[in-house]
């Protein structure tokens, strides 16, 4: 039994040995999971990044290099306009002419395409600014295209020359400049978009090189921690057995003594008597069980964590349960002075169970109740059907003692097998440690379970939860059933 | 023996009925001379859209081809645009405008060049598409094409107030005569 004594010093807890019990707590399977939580989240960052940094590249793509390949190519038909016109003042055939004049038309056509679909794009007011001028010198260009064309086509040779180097010349070199101004644009762009794309990629690059590091200095972490805690597991518990195997030496020494001693006795032949023999008989009798029982105990404790004990579970009667426990443990209520108040409710349902296991589980509770109840000699025994919840019926045997009751941290850990608290320990109070998790076994193979309430100086009430037989009838008892055992 | 002037008469006789049977089966199926005129497609005097002439009588029309007029209204020079020597095209207006052949047409135009009576020397396109470009590639141009080649890029004028749609439409191109 794992309980603290009123006066018994805290253990204090280094926050290293605190740290590394929250990773004790959690399985590694869960810490696993939150690596892969972190993975999970790695990987959204790293696809958002490798994405935005797409969209940018391709923005700097549509809007920068098929620009300049469309104002290159915007370029080009220009310079066939010119070109176009310039043919037909080498020859003096009209049909070739003609053929010329019909060439500079389509590729003026496509340069006046060529500049709406530039200013549907533009988005900047600066470019706008220049679509536009563009716009007005081509169509100004044009005019004097239009003349120099018929003059020539008319065979005024002379004149289409005149016009063209007074009027053209200029007037194509202003869009020529509008289109360089364009691709200057263009080139400002790309610029942008470049170091735009370059501070993205280096950005993703840090946060990613961030993000993984983190990973893996967490996984690391998690790792060691729980390989720690698995270390600390092993040691615990060997120090737990080295604890055990002293505990049980002491147990099994004092009636080993005494009986040595009583036979000592008979074979040197201070026992004079019959009476006096049959008083030794007993002592070694009594020492002897108790050294069975203990023996027993660890037996049985090992068979249910080995999982090889067969139970033979029948309809039960909670009284037949709480008479047999009560039974066996008279003699000790008896010799320790301690009261037992009963309070078994009337009409209570029959549950599944082993009788024997049962009623080894409450006598456990009731031996702890004895030894930890320090000097008020009180146990309250009481047996209740609970109905917390439609079809979650149960019977509810708990065991109170008023004793020197158990400390908050120390809860979670009574139920160990072989964790004794060390102010108990100090204390000089014998145990195994096994007498607590063995009742916790026998419950659960019950299908129920064994439940603590404490308070450190106000006892503790341990409470069997038993699961009530279906299409079991209660047992035609009328009347609660109240009984105090009296030493 | 029977007499041969008789034999030689009813010989005579004979082929002269034999004659006169075989042409009139060949005049039976015969047209009439209204029907055995061809069918004739009209010919359209096109301008460039930006030309402010809307139509010109056939004597006008005449002066322009004929070189005799060198500007339009609106002051631009006249260019005169026709289809090579042997077309109908040109045929049809040399004849019906002109009034003349193509040697009187050539004639006239290398003594009125020389002597400086005509002011324009008319441009020489392969095709009527050549033609249409040209009209519509210079403002004072004026030529001619068939009326189902006319498109939106040149404008149609009235001859003598007609179009080439209308019923007493005065230029018309011989199809029988067509290539």
């Amino acid at each position: 039994m794992n309980q603290l004594d009123n006066n018994a010093e805290p253990v204090p807890v280094q926050p290293r040995d605190r740290v590394l019990g929250v990773f004790s707590r959690f399985p590694s399977a869960l810490l696993l999971l939150v690596v892969f939580c972190v993975e999970v989240g790695v990987g959204m960052f790293v696809i958002r990044d490798v994405r935005a940094a797409s969209v940018e590249a391709q923005q700097m793509y549509a809007r920068s290099v098929l620009g300049l390949r469309q104002i290159g190519e915007l370029q080009y038909q220009a310079q066939e306009t010119r070109r176009s016109t310039l043919y037909a003042l080498t020859t003096n055939d009209s049909n070739l002419q003609v053929e010329y004049a019909d060439q500079s038309r389509e590729a003026d056509r496509r340069v006046t395409d060529g500049i709406e679909e530039y200013l549907k794009r533009a988005r900047m007011p600066n470019e706008i600014e220049v679509g536009r001028g563009l716009q007005r010198d081509w169509a100004s260009y044009l005019r004097v295209r239009d003349e120099v064309l018929a003059s020539i086509l008319e065979g005024s040779i002379k004149e289409a020359v005149d016009m063209d180097l007074h009027g053209g010349v200029p007037s194509f070199e202003r869009v020529r400049q509008d289109l360089e101004e364009i691709k200057r644009l263009y080139d400002e762009q790309a610029s942008e978009q470049l170091a735009r794309v370059g501070s993205s990629s280096r950005r993703s690059v840090v946060r990613l090189v961030g993000v993984v590091c983190f990973t893996l200095i967490f996984a690391t972490f998690s790792v060691w921690a729980i390989q720690r805690s698995r270390m600390q597991g092993a040691v615990q518990f060997a120090t737990l057995q080295m604890e055990f195997v002293t505990s049980i030496s002491h147990e099994l020494r004092t009636p080993l003594a005494v009986i040595r001693s009583a036979a000592e006795n008979i074979a040197d032949g201070v026992v004079e008597g019959k009476e006096q023999l049959a008083r030794y008989g007993s002592v070694i009798r009594n020492q002897s069980r108790q050294i069975t029982d203990l023996v027993n105990e660890i037996l049985l404790f090992a068979s249910t964590r080995n999982k090889k004990n067969r139970y033979t579970l029948r309809p039960l009667k909670v009284s037949e349960i709480v008479e047999v426990a009560m039974e066996n443990t008279a003699e000790l209520v008896r010799e320790a002075g301690f009261v037992v108040e009963q309070h078994v409710e009337q009409d209570l349902p029959c549950i599944v169970g082993d009788l024997s296991a049962l009623s080894h589980c409450l006598q456990n509770l009731i031996g702890n109740a004895i030894k930890y109840s320090g000097q008020t000699r009180w146990i309250g025994l009481r047996a209740l059907l609970n109905e917390a919840a439609p079809g979650n019926r149960e019977v509810r045997i708990s065991v109170q003692d008023r004793g020197i009751g158990i400390d908050g941290p120390e809860l979670p850990h009574i139920f160990e097998p072989f964790y004794r608290s060390p102010a108990v320990s100090a204390a000089q109070i014998h145990g195994t440690g096994l007498g607590l998790p063995l009742a916790k076994s026998i419950a659960e193979a019950m299908n129920g379970k064994l439940t603590v309430e404490s308070k450190l100086g106000s006892g503790s009430i341990f409470t069997l939860h038993l699961p009530i037989a279906k299409s079991m009838q209660p047992p035609a008892i009328a009347g609660a059933r109240d009984t105090t055992a009296k030493p | 023996m029977p007499r041969p002037m008789g034999r030689w008469l009813i010989v005579g006789v004979a082929a002269s009925c034999l004659l006169a049977l075989s042409k009139r089966t060949a005049s039976a199926g015969a047209p009439t001379p209204d029907e055995a005129s061809p069918p004739e497609q009209n010919l359209a005097i096109i301008v460039n859209t930006s030309n402010t002439v809307d139509g010109l009588s056939m004597s006008e029309l005449r002066k322009v081809f004929l070189g005799e007029r060198r500007h339009w209204p609106n002051g631009r020079r006249i260019t005169l645009v026709m289809m090579e020597p042997g077309q109908l095209e040109r045929k049809a207006l040399i004849r019906e405008v002109c009034q003349m052949n193509e040697n009187d047409f050539s004639h006239h135009f290398l003594h009125g060049l020389f002597t400086g009576e005509v002011f324009v020397s008319p441009k020489t396109l392969a095709s009527p598409i050549g033609v249409r470009k040209f009209v519509f590639n210079v403002p004072g141009a004026i030529g001619y094409v068939r009326a189902n080649e006319v498109d939106s890029s040149v404008k149609v004028v009235r001859v003598d107030g007609r179009l080439p749609d209308d019923r007493e439409y005065a230029l018309r191109i011989p199809i029988a005569d067509a290539p």
